[in-house]
């Protein structure tokens, strides 16, 4: 464990005692590992309850972990307080103090440090120059827009330098033309300060975006954990692929194995896919294909699909096929370049063989 | 709970106020059931619930908590209807008239009503030349008894259900009514089928608050009863007039169980089955009731109790200006220099000062039990909540008893070497610890926290948590954010629990009848020892000068909480 780790989670669980009818213990976080890397940004994605705010907030000391151990930099924080961790969070819901001005929200944590006034309000100035707030330090809170709010907020922690920066869900509460302005302007500003964040969110358009690496978390514990290029072609578990993107899977056979090299009969073709870890002959395996490596063409020689549904969305069109046995989705980028097909029309289905990824059942 | 532990400031807090709660709610009540759990105490219970006497009482006590309850959440139901659904004249006024009887001293309604209404009474006698309602001799009907007695406690307590029923009335979503319009339905059926059943939890709500404070009150019986005696007067001519604490606790527990009965319902039943959607901003205004006949009988009984009421203050008014009010109407300034030069003059400031030491610490109190409450985890969380507001679900003589027995002597631990060490001086009774002023404050504080808690609770719950996380997160100790966000955030929740403090402990009787001692005066209990001795005068002057002092208390604790920041604006817009 060298010191170019900012945060270590080893083996953290929380479970929670449900309220309520059964006293039964939840594992709300299981036994989740985890080194950040100094300035990494690194994401924490899955679906709704599967534990990303409780590790989040198991970070920034609101919740102890029911076993388990987080170091800083070297130093285990386990049993340290929230409000002596060198850490700033941004919420979802902003939570700025609604009586006080912006202002006086940066300046809240620098006041409880004791700096001197002259360097609060150079620091303040300094940071509302940094999120284009400047001139707004007397307003309140509720006389800001949604992006402005969050920008204040996200202020509030960059001013305190903290060594760890956490997000949870701080877009979601924007609408969609504002959440990707704001996406890159923190993308940006992480670009620029270099301060290590863990950021939380259920978008995996952000999370692919933003992250160095993104952690897909699911029940609890971890599925797999990555760069987004690597999640998003290398998926290990179904979940995963179905989660980030879109994905048909098709079921199929380790025809031949050479190393981890496994051939497999996919729509007709006959094709040779690497494949870590590696499969046994005989072994049924899934085949993920990412819509946009599906290809259309009038070809009979190709496998042949009929069209249930075409849909036209502009930059792509998208369409449902029936191969008989499977259902799949087609998703043609460039619509300028091919032909458009319609309902009802049968046609041929081809890809490239670098574009499928194998996963054992 | 590790978090609790973590913090020794948080902690501290915590055990300091478990251990106020303890003491001063628990172990009282824990002495005056032990107290009626003897031999000779439970041969008195079998007494009691079997002698004819003692179970007229009993009934007499229900039957005037029910009658109150019914009476007040009527006229509380068609206030609030006529100010949220009907178009009357001077609704902002009829609506401050009601709120006036929020501070009424004991005994000043009772004691007008008498001289308005009873048999030598200005109005019965004077004007309609009778001394009895109806009958006369044995037979007579007059104010005195159950009627009288429904009467003036069903005034000075339906404001409690007036706003409650209010704020629900203008939350009910207008379009659900507006919806039962579109299909056809008519005015009455929608008021049957619609509008009543939504408001089930609050009339619920509203008719057992009203049932248990009318059980429990102690001075309206005491000068209007008449023959009709109830739990509480008897309990106080117990103590006051036999000392005999074994029959008091015996009769407390008795008339504890109801309070707690409807309490439980209360806090379990009613609590979990509102229906209400309160969407924060109703969309449209509710629909107006036009029926002539309906909306004139509806406006008539409003203006006929505001009529009353104004009656009512206003005999207070006069009375305490002229020497016998009805007999001889000369103005005079001797009832007022009897209150603020002669004996009264110890008195007023002994409450003022005990009430002004009593109001900030209920009021942060309340907050603080409402912040670990809502906002911390621990074991035990609901029953500290539980135990605040029994503070206030526990009829007031009971807690005096419990007092007595508690603390009339010295809480001493002996330890094997060393003696005795005191714990707790005496707080009651004869030479008591600063002439007992330490237990009436304390038994003012357990009174007026379950208001502040409520208050506190209720605003607490609607403020996102996130806002205390992050000022943590930047920094900040449980303490200085409990300082700098938690209280400002829930000031109006503090600003009301501090005036209900303020305005409870001014005019509370029943629980601090027993502690007053010559050393301490309470002008509650004056103002009762006035009326006994038929000198209203003095009564009535006592009373001017009580809602005084609570308006002008009022009026500086908003110059001073209330203002400035403008906290409840900056909530409202939300951020
Ligand atoms: N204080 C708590 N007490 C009991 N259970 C809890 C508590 N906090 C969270 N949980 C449970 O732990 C699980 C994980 O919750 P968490 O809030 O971490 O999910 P999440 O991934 O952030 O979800 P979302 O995307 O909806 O925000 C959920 O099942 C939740 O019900
Ligand atoms: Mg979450």
């Amino acid at each position: 464990m060298s010191n170019q780790h900012s945060l270590v989670l080893e083996n953290i669980s929380k479970a929670f005692t449900q309220r309520g009818g059964t006293l039964a213990r939840v594992n709300a976080v299981d036994n989740v590992s985890l080194a950040i890397d100094k300035g990494e940004f690194i994401t924490l994605l899955g679906p709704s309850g599967c534990g990303k705010t409780t590790t989040l907030r198991l970070i920034a000391g609101f919740e102890t972990p029911t076993t388990g151990r987080l170091l800083l930099e070297g130093k285990d924080i386990t049993q340290q307080p929230p409000n002596k961790r060198d850490m700033a969070m941004v919420f979802q819901s902003y939570a700025l103090f609604p009586h006080m001005s912006v202002f006086e929200n940066i300046a809240y944590g620098l006041h409880i440090r004791k700096l001197p006034r002259t360097v609060i309000q150079q620091k303040v100035e300094g940071v509302l120059d940094l999120i284009g707030l400047q001139g707004l330090g007397n307003r309140r809170p509720n006389q800001l827009s949604g992006g402005q709010q969050q920008r204040v907020a996200l202020a509030r922690c960059l001013v305190m330098e903290p060594r760890v920066l956490l997000f949870d869900e701080p877009l979601s509460n924007l609408d969609a033309k504002l959440r990707v302005q704001m996406r890159s302007e923190i993308h940006s500003l992480h670009k620029r300060l270099n301060i290590t964040s863990v950021y939380v969110t259920h978008d995996q358009v952000e999370a692919m975006a933003m992250s160095d690496r993104i952690v897909v978390m699911n029940s609890g514990h971890i599925e797999q954990i990555g760069r987004p290029k690597d999640i998003y072609r290398r998926p290990i578990s179904r979940f995963v692929a179905g989660f980030i993107g879109r994905a048909n899977f098709i079921d199929t056979m380790a025809e031949a194995v050479n190393d981890d090299l496994v051939t497999v009969l996919l729509l007709g073709k006959t094709l040779t896919v690497t494949m870590m870890p590696t499969a046994k002959v005989g072994d049924k395996l899934t085949a993920v294909l990412r819509p946009e490596g599906l290809e259309l063409r009038a070809d009979a020689t190709l496998k042949q699909v009929v069209i249930s549904q075409a849909m036209y969305l502009g930059s792509e069109v998208e369409y449902i096929v029936s191969t008989g046995e499977e259902t799949l989705i087609v998703i043609d980028n460039d619509p300028r370049a091919s032909h458009i097909f319609n309902e009802g029309e049968t046609v041929g289905i081809d890809f490239a063989a670098e574009t499928v990824h194998l996963l054992s059942n | 709970m590790r978090r609790i532990v973590q913090d020794p400031v948080l902690a501290t807090a915590l055990i300091l106020v478990v251990l106020f709660i303890f003491l001063a709610i628990i172990l009282p009540l824990i002495y005056t059931i032990r107290e009626s759990a003897s031999a000779e105490g439970l041969a008195l219970f079998q007494r009691y619930l079997t002698e004819s006497v003692y179970q007229r009482i009993i009934l007499n006590t229900l039957a005037m908590g029910v009658m109150v309850a019914t009476l007040g959440t009527l006229l509380g139901f068609i206030f609030a209807y006529v100010q949220v659904k009907v178009k009357a004249p001077f609704k902002r006024l009829l609506h401050f008239i009601a709120l006036v009887p929020i501070i009424s001293p004991p005994f000043a309604l009772a004691s007008a009503l008498i001289l308005l209404f009873g048999r030598n009474g200005m109005i019965l006698r004077g004007i309609f030349g009778t001394r009895c309602f109806w009958g006369e001799g044995r037979s007579c009907n007059d104010i005195y008894g159950l009627d009288g007695l429904t009467i003036v406690l069903s005034l000075s307590l339906f404001t409690v259900a007036y706003l409650n029923l209010k704020g629900m009335m203008q939350a009910l979503d207008p379009a659900l009514e507006e919806a039962a319009t579109d299909m056809g339905a008519n005015k009455w059926h929608i008021f049957r089928t619609v509008t009543v059943p939504m408001l089930i939890p609050g009339i619920a709500g509203s008719f057992l608050l009203l049932f248990v404070e009318a059980i429990a009150d102690l001075g309206n019986p005491l000068i209007l009863g008449g023959d009709y005696e109830v739990l509480a007067t008897r309990i106080y001519v117990s103590i006051i007039g036999l000392y005999d604490t074994k029959a008091a606790a015996v009769l407390s527990v008795i008339l504890l169980l109801p309070s707690l009965t409807v309490y439980l319902v209360q806090r379990y039943w009613i609590s979990r089955t509102s229906v209400i959607s309160i969407t924060g901003k109703p969309a449209g205004t509710p629909q107006q009731i036009t029926h002539p006949f309906v909306r004139w009988s509806l406006v008539a009984i409003v203006l006929a109790v505001c009529f009353l009421i104004v009656l009512i203050y206003g005999t207070i008014f006069v009375g305490a200006f002229v020497r016998v009010i009805g007999v001889n109407n000369d103005f005079t300034l001797q009832n007022f220099d009897f209150v603020i030069n002669g004996i009264g003059s110890e008195a007023m400031t002994d409450t003022t000062t005990l009430s002004a030491f009593a109001t900030p610490i209920a009021g942060l109190l309340g907050m603080l039990i409402a912040f670990l409450v809502i906002r911390k985890t621990f074991p035990g969380r609901a029953a500290l909540d539980f135990a605040t507001m029994l503070g206030i679900a526990v009829p007031g003589t009971i807690f005096g008893i419990g007092y007595i027995l508690a603390f009339n002597n010295p809480i001493e631990l002996t330890l094997p070497g060393i003696g005795n060490i005191t714990l707790l001086p005496k707080l009651t009774g004869g030479r008591a610890f600063l002439g007992g002023a330490l237990a009436i404050v304390v038994v003012y504080i357990v009174r007026s926290v379950p208001a502040a808690l409520r208050s506190g609770t209720a605003l607490l719950s609607q403020i996102d948590p996130a806002i205390e996380d992050a000022s943590i997160s930047l920094g900040a100790d449980n303490a200085y954010t409990f300082r700098k966000i938690t209280l400002p955030l829930i000031r109006p929740a503090f600003l009301s629990g501090l005036i209900y403090a303020f305005a409870r402990s001014m005019t509370t009787i029943s629980a601090i009848v027993f502690l007053t001692t010559p050393q301490t005066k309470i002008m509650t209990a004056q103002i009762l020892n006035e009326v006994e001795n038929g000198r209203f005068g003095n009564a009535f002057a006592y009373c001017v000068i009580l809602i005084g002092i609570v308006l002008v208390a009022i009026a500086i604790l908003y110059l001073t909480v209330g203002s400035s920041s403008g906290a409840e604006r900056t909530l409202e817009g939300g951020a």
